[in-house]
């Protein structure tokens, strides 16, 4: 027996997005918040924009920075979580291949990209490939799927570097295709840093 | 018929012989194109470079007999089936002095390409030595979408999917009528997790390949490194020279994966 992506969506994406007096939906042990993808694209568009040009890799590094250190904590909630506990672990013979496995069907169950491993090599290099993932309706130039390039990094950070929260910044990841660029689909590579 | 043959007739004679060469068609194509024919007679076959003989004989489209060198029956068939350089003659009327294979010829293929599945898997038995090319084959190689359109150009396969083990649909070329393709992924995953634990439990090692017969699909599937690949056709009537196309192919995918 292997994660079975299908059980996993199914499973949590019978999520209540009726948020608390604050907007903010707790589900799996962390909150979450219901926004419209225009406004976080815009976001990005935005800051891209004002940024001078000889500025703008900081910024990009600070935007997968963000989506990095979101990831490895709102990550570590999710695989830690109840839920996830009673849906995904029973399931799990790979450890924490399989691990990787359940945290992407999870984040394809929320709607944030239908994404899924196409190799790993433990410990040491990960290859992620994603359809429909929002930030590739973002307008800019050049790769910029930075929600996924942080949050890659941050799974595979969870899975095979030091436990939480001493195992940050352990590896890296690098975007090589994007559907914003006229890609099928996009692609994405964790290395050791 | 894809291929071109040479074909000439014996003056006088009336009778039709059929030569070509191996590097224009395949001795699969030239078994499926007799079989189809019903023909009865010999394929002999030499094998360039070196000159290795072979010989195969058919009744009414049946293969009977098989023998590449010492080798004789499916074993020699198998070899035979590995041949891509050499030429052919078939000469019609050609009796077998004894039968050693006694099959349909998509049934001697099914069978002669298992034998060859096997000795490839007792040549690869070096598990340091896969993990090392494993390790080397994701730095690079061919990219998988061109070796799935490969696999489509394959006659009768309407459809390719390289599923992970969890059930993702990694890749996808073609189209079929038949099946959705996310829905194959899942229910493939579901399956081919059966199957491995079947495997375990009777202790028969991994799972190599599998093929689902259904009223209006067949489909085929086997490991390419850590996911599955799936070819989808109508039916079965290709499913012997399908199986042997897309062997090498497969070997390639798994490079990707």
């Amino acid at each position: 027996m292997t994660v079975m992506r299908d059980t996993v969506v199914k499973s949590l994406a019978k999520i209540n997005v009726q948020g608390d007096e604050n907007g903010l939906i707790p589900e799996y042990e962390v909150l979450v918040n219901l926004l419209p993808v225009s406004l976080l694209n815009t976001f990005t568009e935005r800051i891209m924009a004002a940024a001078p040009a000889d500025r703008k890799a900081e910024v990009e590094a600070g935007l997968v920075r963000a989506a990095y250190e979101c990831g490895y904590h709102t990550g570590c909630g999710i695989i830690t979580s109840e839920i996830f506990n009673d849906v995904v672990m029973p399931m799990v013979t790979e450890g924490e291949k399989d691990i990787l496995r359940g945290a992407y069907a999870a984040f394809t169950a929320w709607g944030w990209a239908k994404s899924g491993i196409v190799q790993l090599k433990e410990g040491e290099k990960m290859i992620i490939r994603a359809f429909d993932y929002y930030e590739a309706d973002s307008g800019g130039e050049g790769l910029r799927a930075y929600m996924l390039r942080g949050l890659s990094q941050a799974f595979f950070d969870l899975a095979y570097a030091d436990p939480y929260p001493d195992g940050m910044d352990t590896y890296v990841c690098h975007q090589t295709k994007g559907i914003e660029v006229g890609d099928p689909y996009g692609e994405f590579v964790v290395t050791k840093k | 018929m894809p291929v071109q043959y040479e074909e000439s007739m014996a003056a006088g004679k009336g009778d039709t012989s059929l030569k070509g060469n191996l590097s224009l068609t395949n001795i699969t194509d030239l078994l499926q194109f007799l079989s189809s024919s019903a023909k009865s007679g010999m394929i002999q076959l030499v094998r360039h470079p070196g000159g290795q003989e072979g010989k195969i004989h058919f009744v009414a489209g049946e293969l009977v007999s098989a023998v590449s060198g010492d080798l004789a029956g499916l074993e020699g068939l198998a070899d035979l089936l590995a041949w891509d350089q050499g030429t052919f003659h078939f000469q019609p009327g050609a009796v077998a002095s004894k039968t050693n294979v006694g099959l349909s010829v998509q049934h001697a293929i099914m069978e002669a390409v298992v034998l060859l599945d096997k000795q490839v898997k007792e040549n690869q038995s070096n598990p340091t030595k896969a993990v090392e090319e494993r390790s080397l084959d994701m730095q690079g190689g061919r990219g998988s979408n061109e070796v799935l359109n490969d696999l489509l150009e394959i006659s009768g396969i309407d459809a390719v999917v390289v599923v992970g083990r969890d059930g993702f649909v990694i890749e996808s070329a073609g189209s079929s009528a038949r099946v959705n393709i996310d829905e194959l992924g899942a229910s493939l995953a579901h399956a081919i997790n059966g199957i491995e634990e079947m495997g375990s439990e009777l202790n028969v090692d991994r799972f190599q390949d599998m093929f689902i017969e259904y009223g209006r699909a067949v489909i085929l599937c086997k490991p390419v490194g850590d996911a599955v690949a799936a070819v989808i056709t109508p039916d079965a009537s290709k499913l012997g020279i399908i199986r042997h196309k897309t062997k090498k192919l497969f070997e390639e995918l798994s490079h990707s994966f």
